[in-house]
């Protein structure tokens, strides 16, 4: 894959197209923490050259130049980027949600996006034979209470 | 199972519990990705002779599966450290209420009854050490 | 937007007095076992003139929000009274998706649900007990 600066990448994409890769795959992101990762993918059918391009952009407040002008087919996997990762895609010709409601919340694939039924649901895991029924703990004080996979403890009534 | 429709011997049809053989680590209740294993124990203090202090021995009180929930993955199966779950091929448990698809430490006592034996493997496999339990 | 759904009238191998149409929702992989079932002969389907006496919907796979109403509306168009048949942890719960903000959780918080069939997926075969315990609970 090819690294290009985010302020490129229209140009970059419309540079491999007139090149020939006019036969647009797929585009996707991955959230890397601080950043995302956007990485797309088209290829020459005449060749079967094929051009892998990556990017990154902020992970709050990303915003890109849609490639959709370039390639229709792109313009289905970029409302799909936008609404999953919160990236805007700036030019885009239709930018709707495709597949959830606009109601629906914090993008669903960024890391820091909470799964509210992991802080709601009691976690079974945490219980634990050495603590009694009044909380007092019977064994290895020094042991780490468990916490729920997936739910920061900052969303969590008690500290750790 | 109907007689007439058995099922593959390895098949994930339900989950057996050797209760026997559990000592409450809780690895399975906190691998489950659905979280539907629950286990409740305790500890109690255990005086043996020649030891100079009471052991701390884990006692299970209840465990069970919620079947409404279980998404039959094997996690717990494959973690447990004291070989205490088994696959069973018994399928036929659908329930009228939901609440029925819980089932607790002697319904899954019972479904251990089911378990078969492990098939033989196949000449040149690596040989499995674990066994079910008689 | 419809849900994928599939209607026929059925007779239960196991049991040839039985007669039902059947409404199969299929909405995830769950569905391919339904699928099977019918394609095995547990489920045989009736071509003859023979009134089907039980209506039965077979919900299998993940019910998400959106989709939801979906159900429900086809639910209200067939011949009353409707016997629920939750197939597969999803329907019954959510399943593997019980902590996924789109997914509803469990069909029965949208219609009563006659017999819950447990299994990620169950296996074909246990669609017969259940058909057969949704039809004997409708019976008068």
């Amino acid at each position: 894959m090819r690294t290009v600066d985010a302020g490129a990448w229209r140009e970059e994409w419309a540079a491999a197209r007139a090149a020939g890769a006019h036969y647009f795959d797929f585009l996707t992101a991955v959230d890397r923490g601080d950043r995302l990762e956007v990485v797309a993918h088209a290829v020459d059918l005449g060749t079967m050259d094929r051009v892998l391009l990556g990017t990154s952009v902020p992970t709050r407040g990303g915003r890109l130049d849609s490639i959709s002008p370039l390639f229709a087919g792109a313009a289905w996997h970029e409302r799909e980027a936008a609404e999953m990762f919160g990236i805007t895609f700036a030019g885009h010709p239709d930018p709707r949600p495709l597949l959830l409601r606009a109601s629906e919340g914090a993008p669903p694939l960024l890391k820091s996006t909470v799964l509210a039924a992991r802080v709601a649901v009691a976690w079974p895991g945490a219980a634990e034979p050495e603590v009694r029924d009044d909380g007092r703990r019977t064994g290895n004080p020094s042991r780490r209470r468990q916490r729920p996979p997936g739910a920061p403890d900052d969303w969590l009534e008690e500290g750790p | 199972m109907s007689a007439d429709l058995p099922a593959p011997s390895q098949a994930r049809g339900v989950i057996g519990l050797v209760a026997s053989a559990c000592t409450s680590c809780m690895i399975c209740v906190r691998e489950c990705p659905t979280w539907c294993i629950t286990l409740d124990s305790h500890t109690e203090q255990v005086d043996e002779p020649g030891a100079r202090r009471p052991r701390s021995v884990n006692v299970l009180d209840a465990f069970a599966i919620d079947y409404g929930l279980c998404m039959y993955c094997g996690i717990c199966v494959e973690v447990c450290p004291f070989e205490a779950l088994f696959w069973s091929p018994e399928y036929e448990y659908s329930e009228v209420r939901i609440a029925d698809l819980l089932h607790d430490k002697t319904r899954l006592g019972q479904w251990f009854e089911t378990v078969p034996d492990f098939e033989p493997l196949e000449a040149g496999s690596e040989v499995k050490v674990k066994k079910v339990p008689r | 937007m419809d849900a994928p759904v599939a209607a026929g009238r059925y007779r239960l191998a196991d049991d040839p007095e039985v007669c039902i149409v059947l409404a199969s929702v299929g909405l995830a992989c769950c569905a391919l076992e339904v699928d099977s079932a019918i394609r095995t002969g547990v489920l045989v389907p009736e071509r003859g003139a023979t009134e089907a006496r039980h209506t039965v919907l077979l919900v299998s796979g993940t019910v998400t929000d959106a989709l939801a109403p979906a159900v429900v509306r086809i639910a209200s168009q067939l011949p009353q009274p409707v016997s629920v048949v939750s197939f597969g942890a999803c329907a019954s719960t959510g399943g593997p998706y019980w902590d996924a903000p789109t997914v509803t959780k469990g069909i029965d918080q949208l219609l009563p649900v006659s017999t819950y069939v447990p299994g990620c997926p169950p296996r074909p075969e246990a669609l017969v007990a259940a058909l057969l315990g949704a039809v004997g609970a409708a019976r008068p």
